[in-house]
């Protein structure tokens, strides 16, 4: 009796079981697309746009500019702008800003565009902005310490900001996506959505999954041609490629570097460009070999850039010398380092008294090889192909180049077990050559692991902390690039270039080298 | 029965602080945490004096003791605090993503059972014949493809060529669910077919079936009446290791179908030392190691009257 209980009871639960399934199936049909099923109208104009980089792993959990990096989407996907823009080599271009005038060190006098209104319809005068920043620096550390400001006046559309100590680069850093602009009167939701000036409004946002952004009809920089855009969040690299061979995206960014040659004939139109995003090397100077300067010269003369980024990278990288690319007006074109020669890096070994004695293909010196620990980590695709790069053409100069490539890499740094560390960084993020200095190069930065140092570099970066006119700031980053190239403290692989493909009859998509321009009024859809 | 499912229940509380004490002291044995991993995502610098304010915000300054103490008084509190990445509830984001792992988890179970029994005893029955050659190559086939291979040609084939499901199939009703289910299902079915047969063929081998046989009975009341009961055990193994296992997520198809479930949740969570979300995920998995195995041992009860017996005696 009990087992007849038993399977009457386990049929039901069965049943329950499968009408579950199928009305949880059923009933999943909203939300991903703007919140209803209601069908979109023959005149509408509904773009699908694919993004990797919309999730809480990146600290973009939402659009909210004051948070984490989430002003890198309220950014790209034309919500919120800045009281400047940076061109494409890099340089300041006047956006929400007129102009700017920098009245002393601490002070700085920023002249607002007269016809912008937030997407809530109020104007944007000297007084929103005062409010946004006011937020921004209250609540965002990273603003707060670049920013340094200690107090704002607004007076119509003029703007006057006063700095706790001089910062030459002020208005770079308020090009930063944090500077974002928004309507603090309108708020900030509890899930992130901000009020902005951008041609696109948020209506829907969703951490991890996507965005929904419809026309900001009232846009004060021309006219929007999409109704509605719906941001997805794909991280799998083959779903979205598939994606967009199946049309279910209009367009995509980030795609996988084995996807693009996919995409390189019509109807497909594939925009790249170099960003600041560098692949480079720093010399432990704790290792005794690597003190001498012949050593880290054949080092340098022993990496084959342009095989590397030709052939591993599949073109989707650039040769580097230093680290801002040929577009920035202090970048590679300006300076010189090392190209690959490998006889040069033998003769430089040979000089520093390293040469193969026991005939085993590496070089040694009073009965101990040449092995250098080369350290990196997996998380950027490119790191360990560089590696294996290295490896292969060191060995023919007859350097033994032993990988590490872990995701625990912070370990041995702080045990000061490498010899030479391979990572990636954002160079140049603002548009100014300091940062990448003052974060690596400098005795106190925090990234400087090699403890290399540079008297002549100390006094350029003393220059630069006090230098406001931005072409003198690039000759002297210019200087203090090539101060650290001749020092062969750290050699430069290559520099990123981003991709976004755009599918048939898109419009308007165009990459930038600061990545922060995707979503435009110029984005459109046949 | 009663007193045995209470004392299985209560064995959760102590197997629970093991687990995540174990856990929480070995995700506090690398150097790296949610906020090294933070910076290093975004690829900038970040002074040390930043770092200190979000550790101090994030009670990662405390010695681990004083952060696990922490977290199992919240716990008790109902508070699984809040992840160290988005900012949300902890419990909030776990419980917004486990109905869509029960889900695929039941309709993949469902599928495996409905492929594999069919399968499994078809291939028995008609043993060292073509049909079983064909059911165990299959089998084979299935075994040895990795499920990322199977998601993905199954979405070139179905989604891309054939256009009969969206590719971003999340959201899309019932047609989210079918290639995720399949990917899963292709994969058990496979695994199952090959014990259901070996265990089909053990069973007639047996003498009730040589005297069923006998008597007259007609092999399919014989198959269905009795060597597939004799089989549940068998059966009732391998669905709860695969319901044990399918509960905890499947990072992978999550990831590939964009299917919003724990799984994947997991896995960033690790990646991003984000120890909150790590936490609520080794809870519900020490969750499902009991339930599963204490309703596993409650069907075999049930199922095999040795079991009554030697418990009765």
């Amino acid at each position: 009796m009990a087992h007849k209980k038993i399977a009457k009871l386990g049929t039901v639960f069965m049943a329950a079981v499968l009408m579950f399934g199928l009305l949880a199936g059923c009933g999943d049909n909203k939300d991903q697309n703007g919140g209803s099923a209601k069908a979109e109208t023959a005149s509408e104009k509904v773009f699908t746009f694919g993004d990797t980089t919309f999730n809480a792993e990146n600290d973009e959990s939402d659009v909210n500019p004051h948070r984490g990096y989430s002003g890198w989407a309220c950014i790209r996907y034309g919500i919120g702008e800045t009281l400047f823009k940076y061109s494409d080599s890099m340089e300041l271009e006047p956006w929400l800003a007129k102009s700017y005038e920098n009245i002393d060190d601490n002070t700085w006098k920023i002249t607002l565009q007269d016809n912008v209104t937030f997407s809530s319809g109020r104007k944007m005068d000297a007084q929103a902005v005062k409010e946004c920043l006011d937020d921004l620096v209250a609540v965002h550390e990273r603003a707060a310490g670049d920013l340094k400001i200690s107090n704002i006046d607004a007076d119509g559309q003029i703007l006057t900001i006063t700095t706790s100590e001089p910062v030459p680069a002020l208005m770079n850093y308020l090009s930063d996506p944090y500077g974002c602009i928004i309507d603090m009167e309108a708020g900030i939701t509890a899930d992130g959505k901000v009020v902005g000036t951008g041609p696109y409004i948020v209506k829907e946002l969703e951490t991890d999954k996507g965005v929904t952004l419809v026309k900001n009809d009232n846009y004060w920089n021309g006219s929007p041609h999409l109704d509605t855009i719906y941001v997805k969040t794909i991280t799998d690299g083959d779903t979205m490629t598939m994606a967009m061979q199946s049309g279910e995206l209009d367009a995509a960014y980030g795609l996988p570097y084995a996807s693009l040659p996919l995409f390189k004939n019509e109807p497909y139109t594939i925009s790249s460009c170099e960003t600041s995003r560098s692949f480079f090397a720093q010399m432990n100077y704790a290792t005794e070999a690597l003190q001498d300067d012949d050593v880290r010269a054949a080092i340098a003369s022993a990496i084959d850039k342009e095989n590397f980024t030709s052939v591993l990278m599949d073109g989707n990288g650039t040769a580097a010398v230093g680290p801002f690319p040929a577009s920035f007006t202090f970048g590679d074109n300006a300076v010189t380092a090392e190209s690959y020669d490998p006889a040069k890096a033998k003769e430089l070994l040979k000089k520093a008294g390293w040469t193969d004695t026991d005939g085993d293909g590496y070089v040694d010196k009073n009965g101990k090889k040449l092995t250098i620990r080369w350290l990196t980590y997996p998380s950027r695709q490119e790191l360990p192909l560089l590696a294996e790069s290295v490896q292969a053409t060191m060995k023919d100069v007859g350097i033994d180049i032993q990988v590490n490539c872990t995701a625990n890499h912070q370990d041995y740094l702080d045990k000061g077990d490498w010899d030479i560390f391979a990572g990636a960084f954002v160079s140049a993020p603002t548009g100014d050559p300091e940062y990448f200095f003052t974060t690596h190069c400098l005795d106190s930065s925090t990234k400087n692991r090699g403890g290399y140092h540079s008297d002549a570099l100390e006094a350029l970066e003393k220059q630069m902390s006090v230098t406001f006119d931005s072409s003198e700031r690039a000759t002297l980053g210019t200087q203090m690039t090539q101060t650290i190239l001749d020092d062969h403290a750290f050699v430069f692989a290559s520099h990123l270039k981003m991709s976004m493909v755009s599918g048939k009859g898109v419009s308007g998509l165009v990459a930038h080298p600061s990545d922060y321009y995707e979503i435009t009024a110029d984005l459109d859809k046949e | 029965m009663r007193k045995y499912i209470i004392k299985r229940l209560l064995q959760l509380i102590p197997i629970l602080f093991g687990i995540t004490l174990l856990t929480f002291v070995l995700m506090h044995t690398s150097s790296v945490d949610a906020v090294d991993m933070m910076e290093q995502n975004t690829g900038m610098a970040w002074t040390e004096e930043q770092k200190t304010a979000i550790r101090e915000e994030l009670g990662l300054d405390k010695s681990v003791p004083v952060q696990y103490l922490n977290w199992v008084g919240n716990m008790l509190k109902g508070d699984m605090g809040t992840s160290y990445i988005s900012g949300q509830p902890v419990l909030q984001m776990f419980l917004t993503r486990l109905p869509m792992t029960i889900y695929l988890t039941i309709t993949s179970i469902l599928l495996t059972i409905a492929l594999s029994i069919p399968l499994g005893i078809l291939s028995a029955v008609r043993k060292n014949r073509f049909t079983d050659y064909f059911i165990r190559i299959l089998s084979f086939v299935g075994n040895s493809m990795p499920g990322f291979f199977v998601a993905l040609l199954l979405m070139y084939v179905f989604s891309l060529k054939l256009g009969w499901f969206p590719v971003m199939g999340s959201g899309q009703g019932w047609k989210s669910i079918v290639l995720p289910t399949l990917t899963l299902a292709i994969a058990m079915s496979a695994k199952y077919t090959r014990q259901i047969r070996a265990t089909v063929l053990e069973e007639l081998k047996k003498d009730y079936v040589v005297g069923a046989r006998a008597r007259g009975v007609r092999e399919r009341k014989i198959l269905v009446g009795s060597v597939l009961k004799a089989s549940m055990l068998t059966i009732v193994t391998l669905l709860s290791l695969s319901i044990g296992s399918l509960l905890g997520g499947t990072a992978i198809v999550e990831s590939i179908f964009m299917w919003d479930g724990v799984g994947k949740m997991a896995v960033d969570a690790i990646l991003t030392r984000d120890y909150p979300v790590i936490q609520v995920y080794v809870v519900w998995m020490a969750i499902i190691y009991v339930m599963v195995n204490l309703v596993t041992d409650i069907i075999y009860h049930y199922l095999d009257p040795r079991i009554r017996l030697q418990e009765k005696s």
